[in-house]
């Protein structure tokens, strides 16, 4: 005969406020098999707790119901106090009578107490049906995956190589450094972005716990939390990166010339090539779209001017396999491109470019060698107009958000502009100037005294072309007028949008994301670099758009994750997870089709006992499996139990109300 | 449709190739114009085959016999007796590599009246799908279209429908012969019979019935291929198509036109998620 306790927490006034607890209390007595029940104002603290521990022994309970919040808050909490005091711990069963009643009943106690009551005789009869389960515990690879190889992906292969655990950092281009490679100067203090960013790139090549594959995605990823499986595609790179020198005679010679990604298009590198000359490897690979000799067969200068030979136009895309325990997303961000705004003649007006293409022709290793002009006429401009929010806080044509970087680079090219051309003179168009950070408002307050830029509060509404310069007719919100400003070349702030891979990615590591394309984080305030799948954490851009002091943070937090997940050698998991009955199971392989998580496979049995003859039946790798039920669900011979949500428990809880 | 001749001389030549274990096929029932399927394990019986319109059961349900598991078969397959056998490969009961296949372009079986079925009449792959060998000329796919029984059916409301359903299975004697008939049901212990499953008793009683039938059209929604196996088999002439045409219809309205064994390795509705698929009706 079993033997339930239960135990009703007030949570404060959040539940007792909407419940009428001790009503349930007395309603829960009224069960037969209910032989212990009381209330408490916070079950989950330590009086709390000790009242269960006591209760345990005193009345000989054989299974325990708490009717309090979520068990996403206390399950750990409650199942640690019937360890504690000697009960299997898996024969607790949450009543969720908080999220599921006091909260979303709030007008109506007495519907709320009758919903309390039923949730708490629904949580008896299934924890009658309870067993006794025990952890299991799986082996770890101690192998980080990090994909991508921006400052985020960077940080976290650094912080986890550092802890002495193997990193294997995935990056799609022929370099790693990502958008900051691409960046002259940062704000709030101005130092110059490659210096701060290449000697990390080098700690990257040359770390003995860092295995860099550049030029390579990630295509598959199997398993689970401390036992991925991930397959990573080499992409050819028609270059044999071991024998390689570096030494830049194939790319001098070769006579193919192409947009130059690095610099925004705004000059031409070759069909062979490396990104830029700090890159890390420094090796070139060739662009197979562009590259004659492999298009159509004719050229192959590079191979000849090699001296080493390691031209190979024969080069195939490979697939390798990495064992993994944990992964760090750092896909980076995109940029919107501003089409959609028509009425400034984005397009059109040559001279209206985005803020990384101003980035690049004020960068030292820039197509200007750090002087801005203006692309019609290569004239270097006097009077810039800056023009902030394109794309974002746009619901019209762009997105929602607000990108968080655009006010500070803005201000970051007002003080370039005013280093790098004596006379010249910055307007800039703003909604708001959101500097939030340490340093920032200081920093923009400074670039307004020292660059003397005259910042107009409102949106601009039409750009048209006078001569050869642009005349920007704009709203100033503060004097309420409309204004024009005559203007030799306009830079647009453009929105920060995730990388556009990014939903891919996420629905290969089975991550969610959000309406834009920015991965989801488990919890927006406490858990906020994992994602709701255990193992798989989220650096930089990849999350939230982000400046580069919080991108570092949160690629830290990262690899501190990554390090608490390595530091034992096994893991332990619940054992909430599915079995199947060979005498039941008639081999159909639905189960094999729909489990997410490929914890499925097949194996022979003997058709009999004693039989030669065999059947293919599914087994379930319990180190997979993640007691989803979809199996259960699926399986019509019913020869798939899940541990913890038996038949018999759920029949239990839908027969008792 | 008669291609008793041709069938025999496929079953003569397999065997004497040693291609085949067994052979399935339909026999004359000895006492009336009615056939039978027939397991021929000898080649001196094969001259005891036949077909014509009147061979009327789908022989894939043969697949899951004693005598033919594991063995390499013959078998002989109308259009929706192939759309099984399509599934019964998908769903890994049964390896290809085992089977000869002799498809049939089927025109249609009648009853003992002579009118060809309903399921013939409304049927739109009477090629079939999966085959070695083709007797008949291919006449090509026709149509799906919504029954009139389901016409009828879709027109009643909800209370109206279950007092039908809760009238007609009061005739069920629950003597499993549908089961036993449906190609589809090859569980090696049907979740019916499970002791466990306190669900579907094993009182003969209209709510017990109900609800095991309903699980049953249940497993085979998107399934079933209309062969009505099944209707011919149940001795209390319960109008079980109506079950399965439901489902099937619901399916092919909501889940890409899906219709059961068309395609190698679909396994239905049930079995794939697609971004197209409709969710107004989960709640």
């Amino acid at each position: 005969m079993a033997r339930v306790g239960v135990f009703v927490c007030f949570c404060g006034a959040n539940i007792a406020d909407f419940v009428d607890v001790p009503a349930v209390v007395e309603e829960a007595k009224r069960i037969r098999e209910v032989k212990f029940a009381i209330h408490y104002k916070y079950m989950c603290s330590d009086p709390g707790q000790q009242q269960i521990r006591d209760a345990i022994v005193q009345h000989r309970l054989t299974s325990i119901v708490v009717a309090a919040c979520s068990p996403r808050m206390h399950e750990k909490t409650f199942r640690k106090a019937l360890s504690d005091a000697g009960m299997n711990p898996y024969l607790l069963e949450v009543a969720n009578i908080r999220e599921h009643s006091s909260w979303v009943h709030q007008k109506d106690k007495k519907a709320a107490t009758e919903k309390a009551a039923d949730l708490v005789r629904m949580a008896v009869a299934k924890s009658i049906a309870n067993e006794q389960l025990h952890e299991i515990s799986v082996p770890v690879t101690k192998r980080a995956l990090v994909i991508g190889g921006g400052i985020a992906g960077i940080q976290a292969a650094l912080d986890i190589a550092d802890a002495r655990i193997p990193v294997v950092l995935v990056e799609k281009s022929p370099s790693i450094g990502g958008k900051m490679a691409q960046l002259d100067e940062t704000f709030p203090t101005l130092d110059c972005s490659q210096c701060i960013l290449t000697p990390k790139m080098v700690d990257v090549a040359s770390h003995p716990y860092i295995e860099l594959i550049p030029y390579s995605e990630v295509i598959e990823l199997d398993g689970f939390v401390g036992n991925y499986k991930a397959k990573i595609r080499k992409k050819a790179s028609y270059v044999n990166f071991k024998t390689c020198t570096g030494c830049g005679a194939c790319w001098q010679k070769c006579p193919v010339k192409v947009p130059n990604e690095y610099n925004m298009g705004l000059d031409k590198r070759k069909a062979i090539y490396t990104p830029f000359p700090q890159a890390v490897p420094n090796k070139p690979v060739i662009d197979a779209t562009h590259c004659t000799m492999l298009l159509k067969g004719k050229c192959g200068i590079c191979s000849k001017v090699c001296e080493k030979g390691s031209i190979d136009y024969t080069m195939k895309d490979e697939i390798i396999e990495r064992e993994i325990g944990a992964v760090v997303v750092a896909t980076g961000y995109d940029l919107w491109d501003p089409k959609p705004y028509e009425e400034y003649g984005v397009g059109r007006f040559k001279d209206i470019i985005t803020s990384l293409e101003f980035e690049r022709m004020v960068s030292a290793n820039g197509p200007t060698n750090g002087v801005p002009v203006r692309p019609s006429d290569g004239k270097v401009p006097k009077n810039v107009v800056f023009i902030k929010c394109i794309g974002s806080r746009d619901e019209a044509k762009g997105i929602e958000y607000c990108s968080k970087i655009c006010c500070m680079y803005t201000t970051k090219h007002t003080i370039l502009l005013h280093h790098k051309v004596p006379g010249s003179h910055s307007y800039v168009f703003y909604m708001d100037i959101r500097a939030a950070g340490k340093g920032y408002e200081e920093f923009v307050k400074k670039a307004q005294v020292d660059t003397a830029a005259t910042y107009l509060r409102g949106r601009v509404s039409k750009i048209y072309k006078k001569g050869d310069k642009l005349m920007v007719r704009g709203e100033d919100a503060q004097i309420g007028q409309v204004v024009e400003v005559e203007a030799d070349m306009v830079v647009l702030a453009t929105a920060v949008i995730p990388n556009k891979d990014n939903p891919d990615l996420a629905r290969l590591l089975g991550v969610s994301y959000d309406k834009y394309g920015y991965m989801s984080e488990a919890h927006p305030k406490l858990r906020p670099v994992e994602t709701a799948k255990a193992g798989i954490f989220l650096a930089g851009c990849t999350q939230a758009p982000k400046d580069i002091p919080d991108t570092v943070s949160q690629a830290s937090a990262c690899a501190a994750k990554v390090c608490g997940l390595f530091s034992g050698d096994t893991m332990k998991k619940d054992p909430m997870i599915s079995t199947v009955n060979n005498e039941y199971c008639s081999g159909c392989q639905n189960c094999v089709k729909v489990c997410p998580y490929g914890a499925i496979v097949t194996e022979e049995v003997p058709m009999g006992h004693g039989s030669k003859e065999m059947r293919t039946v599914a087994k379930i790798n319990e180190g997979v499996c993640q007691g989803c039920g979809s199996c259960v669900a699926i399986c019509r011979s019913m020869a798939i139990t899940l541990a913890g949500f038996t038949d018999p428990q759920i029949i239990n809880e839908i027969v008792s109300i | 449709m008669d291609y008793t001749n041709q069938i025999r001389e496929i079953a003569a030549r397999l065997f004497s190739e040693n291609k085949i274990d067994v052979f399935v096929g339909y026999r004359m029932t000895g006492f009336d114009e009615n056939q039978v399927p027939v397991l021929i394990r000898d080649p001196k019986e094969v001259p005891r085959l036949v077909f014509n319109d009147k061979s009327v059961f789908n022989l894939t349900n043969y697949l899951k016999h004693e005598h033919t598991r594991g063995k390499r078969v013959g078998l002989v397959v109308k259009g929706c007796d192939s759309r099984s056998l399509q599934l019964l490969l998908t769903e890994s009961q049964v390896k290809r590599d085992r089977l000869y296949v002799v498809g049939i372009a089927c025109e249609g079986v009648v009853d003992d009246a002579g009118q060809k079925y309903q399921n013939c009449q409304e049927c739109v792959f009477p090629d079939a799908v999966v085959f070695d060998e083709m007797l008949g000329t291919p006449k090509g796919n026709g149509q799906y279209q919504v029954n009139a029984d389901i016409r009828e059916l879709a027109s009643k409301d909800l209370v109206e429908r279950r007092a039908y359903f809760e009238e007609v299975f009061e005739n069920c004697i629950r003597c499993n012969a549908c089961r036993h008939s449906c190609p589809m049901c090859y569980c090696a212990k049907c979740c019916i019979d499970q002791e466990s499953s306190t669900l579907y008793n094993g009182a003969n009683t209209t709510s017990a019935a109900f609800h095991a039938l309903m699980t049953w059209s249940l497993h085979l929604a998107g399934r079933c291929v209309d062969c009505r196996n099944c209707e011919k088999a149940c001795p209390s002439h319960l109008p079980l198509h109506l079950l399965h045409k439901w489902n099937e219809q619901v399916i092919y309205e909501n889940f890409q036109e899906h219709l059961a064994g068309v395609h190698e390795g679909d396994r239905g509705a049930f079995y794939k998620y697609s971004l197209q698929d409709p969710d107004d009706f989960i709640m």
